[in-house]
């Protein structure tokens, strides 16, 4: 066991759905105390009168997926859960779980290497194979982060309640990115209750698309969870969080600052798709994460235009 | 205490917070549910829980309590399910380890589909969806998209289905047993320390902290005996306890000292000149082989770089000249180009396997292997041991591609823990394991120059290959090039480069795939340049009489006649269409017996053959059934142990030539027999005079071993006649060590592939894939298109996803998991047309040769000459991932 499993294994884990943590119980990552919170947890939708929904942090994916109204409302929403692991894993994988699931890393990953996040000094990565690496190197660890519907709950402003916060944004929940060694800011045994999504906007049109190379079941190379509201042909509103490219999702405000306001086109969203690379910093093999980001946003785009 | 209902009974569960589901399911006896990622995305251990399909393998078992589950086991149990059915009536499946979990999920599909919509047919896109959650190493997945539909739809609402798969029945209801599922009473749980170091020497090895630890009946040494570790993941030592559990705590007890030394990582690092040394020159014989049968001559080794191998080339000095002088004159016609393949790992979903015991001064060893007499025979040479003192049982294998031939370390741990602890012992690998340390096909770098004459015939080749071999030699890529296009001069290298990773081994027509990669996509580019029909082409300079009509067959084919000309389009999605040709060596094996009998009334065929989902049961069922007018099911086929009169190894494709031709030549004698001592002949105008015989005849034995084919019609010859004096002497020695015999005439398959890109997200998606495959009659014509389905899709995956990714600098193994390996799944299964030309092995006995390989051999070059035919950018490396793509079209390096 690696010193750094070692250090880790001091704090409890929670246990929702079991899903990742299950995984890294096998392989030796995760080691020490659990507590299995599957029972107790929220599992409820509930809705306000101005049609903004609470989502309790025990909902399984496959129930964002599933549930009529949150499709209606949150189109982003219930696409990005359609689109994350498998039918059996949405099944048991729970909001509040995917949020504060672990790094993909496959150095993180492997209790025989030691790697920022397991206490040790240096990212292997970054000096090692970082191919499903960051394009936007924020931080010391170059593991983008791992959550699909962390990107969707940035695109919609939803905020999240912990046992001894409320009112978190994603970036409160999951910070800036500079920090290597945590995949989020929860405290040691702080615990996410629920979600709360505002009121969709009139008229808004959504979606969720990642870029992989099979045609399911992948972990993103880049995945953009779109918003875009849409009148007399023009941009009101655009809304764009990636994730698969840095270590936390990011809002790509320039893309989203050019389109305001601009015609509904090709022509325009090609133009502005370019912008999604701003402030991009790739590492040796991850130029091609760009590319692939920029092909989402025009992507997406054209169809909520469409 | 908590409880939970499988299969309409109550469980206990147990109280460990950690305990998941499968082990709990499993343990209980109910072993149809099967472990093989453990990350949750293959599916192979979906059950219900209440009624939801959900993956076993991290579900926490207190996750049950109160719930009810339902396993394969109780699917169907009273009356087949539709989808089990239908599964079996449409060949569904290979070797069946993934069977349960997909039936288990496709049974709720099937169901709720029916609920909502009746007896309506769901979409590929939606089987494919509902099935995301499954990936299937055979590629079974055109009969599964048939299979669900069609339940779907009601077609198997009653009837009985005919299964062309002899052992289809006990796959759909999870009854079938492989070497992991085996359980002795007493038995203990084997578990191997690894290196974690790339290279090392070990000193002041001490099992003793191992031994001490309660529970723990055995504690062995695994390291060699110069005490190094060439790679991560080299056997130490191995313990066997009375759980895993015990056994992880007790390696992790093991005390040791690596002392480090410089490790070099890689094809391009291993060949540098200041490169640590893996094998000094006194351990060169410790390296791995990653051939099929013997090394060939002594080859010269030069740091970690082993040859210059050439015995294959042909007036290599005319070919280098002729080539300089191309180059000097700046010769448009000349093609060269440096191409890459990627290591392929082989990722059976059964991992390899053994669980060994001592009867007595018997050893008796479940294997999941590719050849049970082969391996029997060499554990008795190891242990000094007489034949008759160890029996290798393999009723079910759950995929091997190559990997599973020789004795493998599971076997030999499995054997020395139990000699040690005096009680049974089952070692199986982790996924990790499997994913890193159990071969693989080596990645390679390809040097290839290719020269048409003035007169537009090929008039010289020379391909260089350097394979990234790891700890093992005798790669063979380069040298396959001389047996097909026949050139004035042929200039042919393989080197192996040796580096500290783990040691590849043999892989689905080891070598074939890389050369093709390499030969079909520079006659695709001279095709474009000479302006000529790559067909055509072909035609013109492969005169093998099989694939002319081969050719022929895909030039007639309307997407090759219509396409549209090469980089052409510009939008966003570009499709191409593009072609390539493969051969394999039609191998068959001297001393392979079939014994038939009649066994109280009924046929039995017996063979120490095994079956690993290539459907040699029905192979040798089908071909005793025909002759006597009866039905498979008929026949009762005993394979799978070591015992029964010997069966040749599932390799190298021969299996079908070698147990068929005797097998018919034991029909004529059984029939003899059956007719000399019949006490009484059928009514004259019986309907079924052989069924009566039988059924009257007395218990009758008889037995053939595989006699010599007939002459071949003219032009019809070996393919290692094409390599001359070489290929002669390569031929005999094949025969005289290994027993196998390179027969005349040329298994061979060409493919037509229609690819979509799209040029924004670097994806790749194989629409259409069309093979056409020359080899002989079909004697289990739905297996052999599931062969043919599988080993393009397996293909596919090779051209497009698979690529085993290492840290540069420890040599660890990063994708030792299916989530990073990536296998192709369903939806990544193309529309399939197969063309079988069953001509050109008349002169074989029974006029059947083998599938396996020579189907997989040309899909990667087809894609990628489908990829330059849409795109106009020709890609040199596979996998052609996202990011290569990308790069390609924007003209830059990828990483």
């Amino acid at each position: 066991m690696s010193v750094a499993v070692m250090t880790a294994s001091l704090t409890p884990e929670f246990r929702a759905g079991g899903t990742d943590f299950s995984e890294r119980r096998r392989s030796g990552v995760s080691q020490g105390m659990l507590i299995d919170i599957s029972a107790t947890g929220d599992k409820m939708i509930t809705w306000d009168a101005d049609g903004a929904a609470r989502i309790g942090a025990l909902t399984t994916i496959a129930t964002i997926a599933t549930d009529a109204r949150i499709a209606a409302a949150y189109p982003g929403i219930a696409a990005s859960a359609q689109g994350l692991a498998t039918p059996q894993v949405r099944h048991v994988a729970t909001l509040g779980g995917n949020l504060a699931q672990r790094s993909r890393c496959w150095y993180f990953r492997r209790a025989d290497i030691d790697c920022l996040k397991k206490g040790g000094n240096t990212c292997p990565s970054r000096s090692g194979n970082h191919l499903y690496g960051v394009a936007f190197d924020l931080g010391d660890c170059v593991a983008p982060h791992p959550s699909t519907m962390a990107a969707a709950l940035l695109a919609y402003d939803a905020t999240i309640t912990t046992d001894r916060r409320s009112g978190l944004t994603v970036a409160g929940l999951l910070g800036d990115g500079s920090v290597a060694h945590a995949d989020h800011t929860l405290a040691a045994g702080e615990m996410i209750e629920s979600i709360a999504l505002p009121a969709p906007l009139e008229g808004e049109r959504a979606s969720y698309k990642r870029a992989i190379s099979r045609t399911y079941a992948e972990w993103p190379l880049v995945e953009l969870c779109a918003r875009v509201v849409i009148a007399d042909g023009k941009f009101q509103l655009v809304r764009l969080a990636a994730g698969g490219v840095a270590p936390v999702p990011l809002r790509l405000s320039a893309v989203e600052a050019q389109l305001s306001g601009k015609i509904a086109n090709a022509a325009s969203i090609a133009e502005a798709a370019k912008a999604a690379s701003s402030g991009a910093k790739p590492l040796p093999m991850t130029a091609y994460k760009l590319d692939l980001l920029q092909g989402l946003v025009r992507d997406m785009l054209e169809r909520l235009s469409g | 205490m908590t409880t939970t209902t499988i299969n309409g009974r109550p469980l206990v569960l147990p109280d460990d917070p950690d305990a998941l589901l499968i082990d709990v399911i499993r343990d209980g006896g109910l072993t149809g549910t099967k472990l093989v990622c453990g990350s949750g995305v293959c599916g192979a251990c979906t059950v219900l829980l209440d009624g939801a399909p959900v993956v076993s393998c991290l579900l926490p078992a207190q996750a049950a309590a109160g719930k009810s589950l339902t396993t394969i086991e109780s699917v169907g149990a009273a009356g087949l399910h539709p989808v089990q059915k239908a599964f079996m009536a449409h060949d569904a499946l290979q070797c069946g380890f993934c069977t349960p979990g997909f039936v288990v999920e496709a049974t709720a599909f099937h169901d709720s589909w029916r609920a909502t919509k009746g007896a309506a047919t769901p979409s590929r896109e939606e089987i494919a969806a509902a099935l995301s959650g499954h990936l299937c190493r055979c590629g079974a997945y055109e009969g599964i998209y048939r299979a669900v539909a069609e339940a779907c739809s009601g077609r198997f609402d009653g009837i009985e289905p005919i299964a062309p798969r002899l052992e289809a029945r006990d796959k759909v209801t999870g009854l079938a047993r492989y070497t992991v599922d085996i359980h002795h009473d007493g038995q203990l749980e084997g578990v191997i320390l690894r290196a974690h170091v790339a290279h090392a020497r070990i000193t002041g090895l001490d099992l003793a902290p191992a031994r001490a630890i309660t529970g723990v009946a055995a504690v062995v040494p695994l390291l060699d005996d110069d005490n190094m570790v060439r790679f991560v993941g080299a056997p130490i030592a191995a313990v066997a306890a009375k759980d895993r559990r015990t056994a992880l705590k007790a390696i992790a007890a093991i005390r040791f000292k690596p002392e480090p030394l410089p490790a070099v990582i890689g094809l391009d690092a291993a060949r540098r000149d200041d490169a640590p040394i893996v094998f000094e020159k006194k351990d060169r014989k410790r390296a791995g082989n990653v051939s099929e049968g013997a090394g060939g001559a002594p080859v010269s080794w030069k740091g970690n770089v082993r040859g210059p191998s050439a015995p294959f080339s042909q007036k290599a000095k005319q070919a280098r000249s002729w080539l300089d002088e191309a180059r000097a004159q700046r010769n448009p016609l000349l093609v060269e180009e440096t191409f890459r393949v990627s290591t392929q790992q082989h990722a059976s979903l059964e991992p390899h396997a053994a669980v060994a015991r001592f009867d007595g001064d018997q050893l008796i060893v479940h294997i999941s292997t590719q050849a049970i007499h082969e391996n029997m025979e060499k554990i008795a040479k190891r242990y000094g041991l007489p034949h008759d003192k160890v029996r290798v049982i393999a009723d079910h294998v759950g995929g091997g591609f190559g990997s599973k031939g020789s004795v493998g370390l599971e076997t030999i741990a499995a054997i020395e823990l139990a000699r040690a602890a005096k009680a049974p012992v089952r070692v199986a690998f982790d996924r990790e394991e499997e994913l890193s340390v159990a071969g693989y096909r080596p990645a390679a770098e390809l040097k290839l120059s290719l020269l048409p004459s003035a007169e537009g015939r090929l008039k010289a080749l020379s391909l260089t290959a350097h394979a990234d071999t790891g700890a093992a030699v005798n790669s063979l890529i380069a040298g396959l090039a001389r047996l097909i296009y026949p050139a004035e001069a042929k200039e042919l290298v393989d080197f192996d480069v040796l580096s500290n990773l783990p040691p590849g081994a043999p892989f689905r027509g080891p070598g074939g795939p890389p050369m093709s990669f390499a030969l079909e996509q520079a006659v695709d580019e001279a095709a474009l340049r000479m302006k000529i029909d790559p067909i055509q082409l072909r035609k013109l300079w492969d005169p093998d009489p099989n694939r002319q009509r081969l050719y022929d067959w895909a030039s007639g084919l309307d997407v090759w006649k219509n396409r549209k000309p090469a980089a052409s389009q510009t939008g966003r999605y570009r499709r191409g269409i593009g072609v390539a040709t493969g051969y394999w060596l039609y191998l068959w094996q001297t001393n392979s017996s079939v014994e038939l009998a009649v066994e109280g009334g009924r046929i039995v065929a017996s063979c120490a053959v095994q079956d690993i989902g290539t459907g040699t049961r029905s192979v040798i069922a089908n071909t005793v059934a025909k002759a006597f007018d009866l039905e498979p099911q008929d026949v009762d086929v005993r394979i799978g142990r070591s015992n029964l009169p010997r069966g040749p190894g599932s390799g190298g494709s021969r299996v079908t030539a070698s147990v068929v031709p005797p097998t018919l030549l034991a029909i004529d004698k059984l029939k003899a027999e059956i007719t000399r001592t019949a006490s009484r002949t059928p009514a004259p105008g019986s309907n079924a005079p052989w069924r009566e015989m039988i059924a009257a005849s007395p218990d009758i034995t008889v037995s053939a071993r595989r006699q010599e084919d007939g002459k071949p019609r003219p032009g019809v010859r070996p393919a290692l006649h094409e390599a001359g004096i070489m290929g002669r002497v390569f031929g005999w020695v094949l025969r005289l060590m290994n027993h196998m015999v390179v027969g005349a005439g040329v298994p061979s398959s060409v493919q037509v592939m229609e690819v979509e890109v799209d040029t924004w997200l670097g994806h790749v998606r194989v629409l259409n894939a069309y093979t056409g495959l020359a080899i002989g009659k079909l004697a289990a014509p739905m297996l052999a298109r599931s062969q043919a389905a599988g080993a393009v899709i397996q293909g596919i995956g090779y051209a497009l996803y698979e690529a085993r990714e290492t840290d540069p600098l420890s040599g660890h193994i990063l994708s030792g998991s299916m989530e990073d390996y990536r296998i192709p799944g369903i939806a990544d299964m193309p529309k399939l047309d197969v063309h079988f030309d069953e001509a050109g092995f008349e002169h074989v006995p029974g006029g059947s040769v083998g599938i396996g390989e020579v189907a997989t051999v040309p899909t990667s070059p087809a894609i990628a000459n489908a990829i330059r035919d849409a795109i106009g950018v020709r890609l040199t490396e596979i996998p052609f991932r996202p990011d290569r793509l990308v790069a390609a079209l924007k003209g830059r390096d990828a990483a």
